[in-house]
C-alpha cells in the first residue's frame, strides 16, 4: 500500500535525539530518510548509556526506519557525494550547533541554490540571535532553563528536574516533524522549497502554554502541587486502603455528580462550596480532606470499578513490566516488540498515529554507522569515485 | 499566496474541547486554516478551568483557542445538527474528542459524513485508543500521565506521587493529532483521497517515553539515565549561593578542568576517580553524578550561580541557572527570540501567549484572531454557510 511519505527522500544531519526523532517519524511515514554521519558517527549519539550489545540504546531508538551512511563532509570527495544526494532530496533537516553546518558549506543558501525545493530545517537549543545564540542545549539545561522544575514537584516542595531526560528532545522533534510536513503541504502549493527554524526553548515553552497562562494571569509563579491538577479539582491521586494511590481526574462539572455517587458521598452534590469547578478548585483545601478520608477506606480496585460504573477518569500508577504487557497497549501497538538485525528483539515505542487508508510504519530498524552506503549511492545512481571505499 | 500562511484556505470544524484537541488546533490556525469551533451552548469546559480568569475568561482557555471562530450548536436539538451537517459539508477537516458512540448519535461519524465528502480528513481523539477494553474509558491529564508511569521519573519512592507540571498528556497529543491531519492532507493533496485519522493520549505518552523501554528490553549494563530515573533520588540541580544551577562538562580539556577545580578549591577532587575523564562522569547524566553532588554544591555554597555559570562557561562546559517563570520571562534570550507574542482581546485585555514554534521563511505562521467568546461568530459563520447552501440547490 502506498505511503503517505513515498517518493519523499530526507538528507539528515541530525545528531543525539532532537533532530533524528524527527525524520524516525518521517521514515515512519514513508519517506526514504538518509542518515549522514561523519565516519564512527557523533560522540554524543553514540557514547550516551544504556546500551544493547555495546551500542547506544539512544542511537538505536532515535534512527529506526532510516538508512544510515557515513560521509566525512571536511573532504571534498565527500562533500561532492552530500551534495548529489541533496540534490535528489526534499527535505534537509541539521540540529548541529548554529554554524556547524555552514562550517561544513551546508548552510540553505549553498543548499537552496543546488535545490530549490528543499525545505530546510535547523533546530537549535537557543536560536541565532541573543546573547545565547549558538550555545549548545540538552534536555536537562533546558528543563532548567526553560522553566518547569518549577512547576513541578511535591506540593509546594522543591522544583524538580522530569528524570526521564527525553521528554523536552522529542517535544522539538515532534514540532520539527510537523513543521516539514506543514511545509511539504506549501510546496504542493507554491512548488518551492523554505528554511524552517525552531529552538527548543520556544518549543518547551509551547509545551507549557497552559502554565504560562496562569502566570500571566496572576503574575504569581505557579506551586509544584504534586500530583494535582491547578485548575480542576479534584483532579489528583489519593492513596487507598491497599497503599496503592489511584489518579481520579474530575475536569468537566458533568463528571462530578458520578463521582460522589462512586465514593457514596452524595451529600457533596449539593454542597454549593463545590458545585461547579471554579469553586472546587476555589474551596481545594475543604474538598480534599473529605475525600481523602474516604478514599482510604476501600483498596483502589474497589473504587476503580465504583468509579468506572460513573464514568469518572481514573487510573492506577503503572511500571514498565505492567505496560509492557497490558492489553490495551498491546491491543493498540503502542509499545510493540521489535526484532532487531543488530540487537535482538526489543520493545520500542509504537507509532503515535493511526491512518485508515495509508497506514504508517511498519517500523523498521536502523543500523549502524555506514551500514547502508554503497546501498544509497547504487539507488541514487551516484558513483563513488572516493580512493577510500565505503562498505562496510 | 505571498506571506499566506501554508494551510491558508484550509477550513477546520473543531468539535473538541478541553486542552488536547484545541491545542492541535489552534496549531493549525497558526498555519493559516480557518479554525471553526463548535461548542455547546454551556461552552468547551476549558471555559471553566481555573482560576485564574481574566476577567469572565479562563486563563487556560485563553492559551489554546487564538485563531478560531466560536459557533455555539446543541447539537442535541434537530436544527443543531442540521447546522453542523451544512457546516462538515464544506470543510476539509474535522477534529473530535466525542465520547464514545456520541458522534454517530448526532450524525458526525465519519462513515455517516464520508459519502457526501470524500477528500474530507477526520482526526479522532481518544484518551486510551480505539481498541482494547479501555477504548471507551474517559481519561484526564493526570489519569493518563499516571498509567503511562511519568511519576516514576518523578519523587522520592514511598513518597506520593508527582505529575509533571505541564500539560504534557494533551499537549504532546495535540502535536501529534496535528501531524496526522497534514500528513493526512499531504495525501489528499497529491491523490485526491481523504481518509480517518487517529491518536490517543496514552499512545501518545507512550511513545514519548520509547528510548526507555528499548533501554530496559535488554540492557547490557544497569546504568544509564534511560533506566536509573526510577531508583535516582528527585533531582533540583545544584545549589548554589542564591539559587540551583545545572550544568554538564563535556567539551574541555585537560587544562580547563584544572582550572575549574582550581577555581572551585576542590583540588581533592583531581585524586577522586569518580571525577575522572576531565569531571564528565561527575555532572549531569555522569555515572556518579548523583552521589558526588554534594562535593560540588558544598564548593558553590558561597557562589552566586551567576559567576558559577560563566565560570563552567568559560572552560567549555554547559551551564545554566534552573529558573521559574518570572526569570525566564525577563531572560534577555526569551526576548531575542520573541518567544511571547501578545494579541488585544475584547474583554481580557491585552493577552500574552508564546508564539507559533516554528518559524517558516515562505509560509510565516501567524496570529490573527484572539481567542473567542462564547458563540461570537455564530451568526456570521452560519449565515454564509445557509447562503452557500441555498446558492448550491
Amino acid at each position: 500500500m502506498a505511503k503517505i511519505l513515498e517518493g519523499i527522500r530526507v538528507f539528515d544531519l541530525t545528531i543525539a535525539a532532537v533532530g533524528p526523532w524527527a525524520t524516525k517519524l518521517l521514515g515512519a511515514l514513508g519517506a526514504d530518510v538518509i542518515k549522514v554521519e561523519a565516519p564512527g558517527g557523533d560522540r554524543l549519539s553514540h557514547m550516551v548509556p544504556p546500551t544493547i550489545k555495546g551500542n547506544s540504546v539512544l542511537y538505536i531508538s532515535a534512527n529506526h526506519n532510516k538508512r544510515m551512511i557515513e560521509l566525512d563532509l571536511k573532504k571534498e570527495a565527500d562533500r561532492a557525494i552530500a551534495l548529489k544526494i541533496i540534490a535528489h532530496s526534499d527535505v534537509f533537516v541539521q540540529n548541529m550547533r548554529p554554524g556547524a553546518v555552514e562550517r561544513l558549506g551546508l548552510g540553505y543558501e549553498v543548499v537552496a541554490k543546488i535545490n530549490p525545493r528543499m525545505i530546510y530545517v535547523a533546530a537549535s537549543a537557543y536560536g541565532r540571535t541573543g546573547p545565547m545564540a549558538g550555545e549548545a542545549g540538552i534536555d536537562p539545561t533546558v528543563q532548567s532553563f526553560c522553566g518547569w522544575c518549577g512547576i513541578t514537584g511535591p506540593k509546594h516542595g522543591r522544583g524538580e528536574l522530569f528524570r526521564h531526560l527525553a521528554h523536552l528532545d522529542l517535544t522539538t522533534a515532534t514540532t520539527i516533524t510537523q513543521a516539514v510536513l506543514q511545509a511539504l503541504i506549501a510546496r504542493e502549493r507554491t512548488g518551492r522549497g523554505q528554511r524552517i527554524e525552531i529552538e527548543m526553548l520556544t518549543a518547551a515553552m509551547a509545551l507549557q502554554t497552559t502554565r504560562l497562562a496562569e502566570y500571566f494571569a496572576t503574575g504569581t509563579q505557579p506551586a509544584p502541587l504534586g500530583s494535582a491538577a491547578a485548575t480542576t479539582a479534584p483532579h489528583q491521586a489519593f492513596i487507598c486502603e491497599d497503599q496503592r494511590y489511584l489518579a481520579i481526574g474530575v475536569e468537566r462539572d458533568e463528571q462530578w455528580p458520578g463521582f460522589c455517587r462512586a465514593l457514596k458521598l452524595g451529600e457533596l452534590i449539593t454542597d454549593e462550596r463545590f458545585a461547579t469547578n471554579p469553586l472546587r478548585v476555589k474551596h481545594r483545601d475543604e474538598l480534599i480532606p473529605i475525600l481523602t478520608e474516604r478514599l482510604k477506606t476501600k483498596p483502589a480496585e474497589w473504587w476503580t470499578i465504583r468509579l468506572n460504573q460513573e464514568k469518572v477518569p481514573n487510573g492506577l500508577f503503572l511500571k514498565f513490566e505492567e505496560l509492557r504487557n497490558h492489553p490495551q497497549v498491546i491491543a493498540n501497538g503502542h509499545i510493540v516488540e521489535l526484532n532487531t538485525p543488530h540487537w535482538g528483539q526489543m520493545a520500542v515505542d509504537g507509532l503515535p498515529w493511526k491512518f485508515e487508508r495509508t497506514p504508517a510504519g511498519p517500523i523498521r530498524a536502523g543500523g549502524k554507522p555506514g551500514e547502508h552506503t554503497a546501498e544509497v549511492l547504487r539507488d541514487l545512481g551516484i558513483v563513488d569515485d572516493r580512493s577510500v571505499g565505503v562498505s562496510k | 499566496m505571498n506571506n499566506a500562511g501554508s494551510l491558508d484556505g484550509f477550513r477546520v470544524i473543531d468539535f473538541t474541547q478541553g486542552l488536547c484537541g484545541p491545542f492541535c488546533t489552534m496549531q493549525l490556525g497558526d498555519a493559516g486554516a480557518e479554525v471553526i469551533k463548535i461548542e455547546p451552548p454551556a461552552g468547551d469546559f476549558a471555559r471553566r478551568m481555573g482560576p485564574p480568569f481574566v476577567g469572565d475568561e479562563s486563563a487556560v482557555f485563553l492559551s489554546l483557542n487564538r485563531n478560531k471562530k466560536s459557533v455555539v450548536l446543541d447539537l442535541e436539538t434537530a436544527s443543531g445538527r442540521e447546522a453542523a451537517a451544512r457546516l462538515t459539508c464544506g470543510a476539509d477537516v474535522i477534529v473530535e474528542d466525542f465520547a464514545p458512540n456520541a458522534a454517530e448519535t448526532v450524525g458526525l461519524g465519519y462513515a455517516q459524513l464520508q459519502g457526501a465528502n470524500q477528500k474530507l480528513v477526520y482526526c479522532s481523539i481518544t484518551p486510551f485508543g480505539e481498541d482494547g477494553a479501555l477504548r471507551d474509558a474517559p481519561g484526564s491529564e493526570l489519569v493518563v500521565q499516571a498509567m503511562a508511569e511519568y511519576a516514576a521519573s518523578l519523587g522520592r519512592i514511598g513518597d506520593p506521587p508527582v505529575r509533571v507540571g505541564a500539560d504534557v498528556a494533551s499537549l504532546n497529543t495535540g502535536i501529534f493529532a496535528a501531524q496526522a491531519i497534514l500528513a493526512a492532507l499531504f495525501h489528499r493533496i497529491r491523490t485526491g483521497e481523504g481518509q480517518r485519522v487517529a491518536v490517543s493520549e496514552f499512545g501518545s505518552l507512550l511513545h514519548m517515553r520509547g528510548i526507555m523501554w528499548s533501554s530496559m528490553s535488554d540492557p547490557d549494563d544497569w546504568y544509564g539515565f534511560h533506566l536509573d530515573h526510577y531508583t535516582k533520588p528527585p533531582d533540583y540541580g545544584y545549589q548554589t549561593k542564591n539559587g540551583a544551577l545545572y550544568f554538564i562538562l563535556r567539551r574541555g580539556n585537560s587544562e580547563d578542568w584544572d582550572r575549574l577545580v582550581m577555581e572551585l578549591g576542590m583540588e581533592e577532587v583531581l585524586a577522586d576517580p569518580r571525577f575522572g575523564d576531565y569531571g564528565r562522569a561527575a555532572t549531569s547524566i555522569g555515572r556518579y553524578a548523583t552521589e558526588v553532588k554534594p562535593i560540588w554544591e558544598k564548593a558553590f555554597e558561597n557562589r552566586t550561580r551567576e559567576e558559577l555559570v560563566d565560570l563552567v562557561k568559560s572552560i567549555g562546559g554547559d551551564a545554566v541557572p534552573i529558573m521559574d517563570y518570572p526569570s525566564l520571562l525577563a531572560h534577555p534570550q526569551v526576548a531575542a527570540l520573541e518567544a511571547i507574542a501578545e494579541i488585544d482581546h475584547p474583554t481580557a485585555g491585552r493577552l500574552k501567549m508564546v508564539r507559533p514554534v516554528a518559524c517558516f521563511s515562505e509560509t510565516p505562521e501567524s496570529i490573527r484572531l484572539p481567542p473567542p467568546a462564547l458563540g461570537q461568530h455564530t451568526e456570521e459563520v452560519l449565515r454564509v454557510t445557509n447562503f452557500a447552501a441555498s446558492k448550491s440547490k
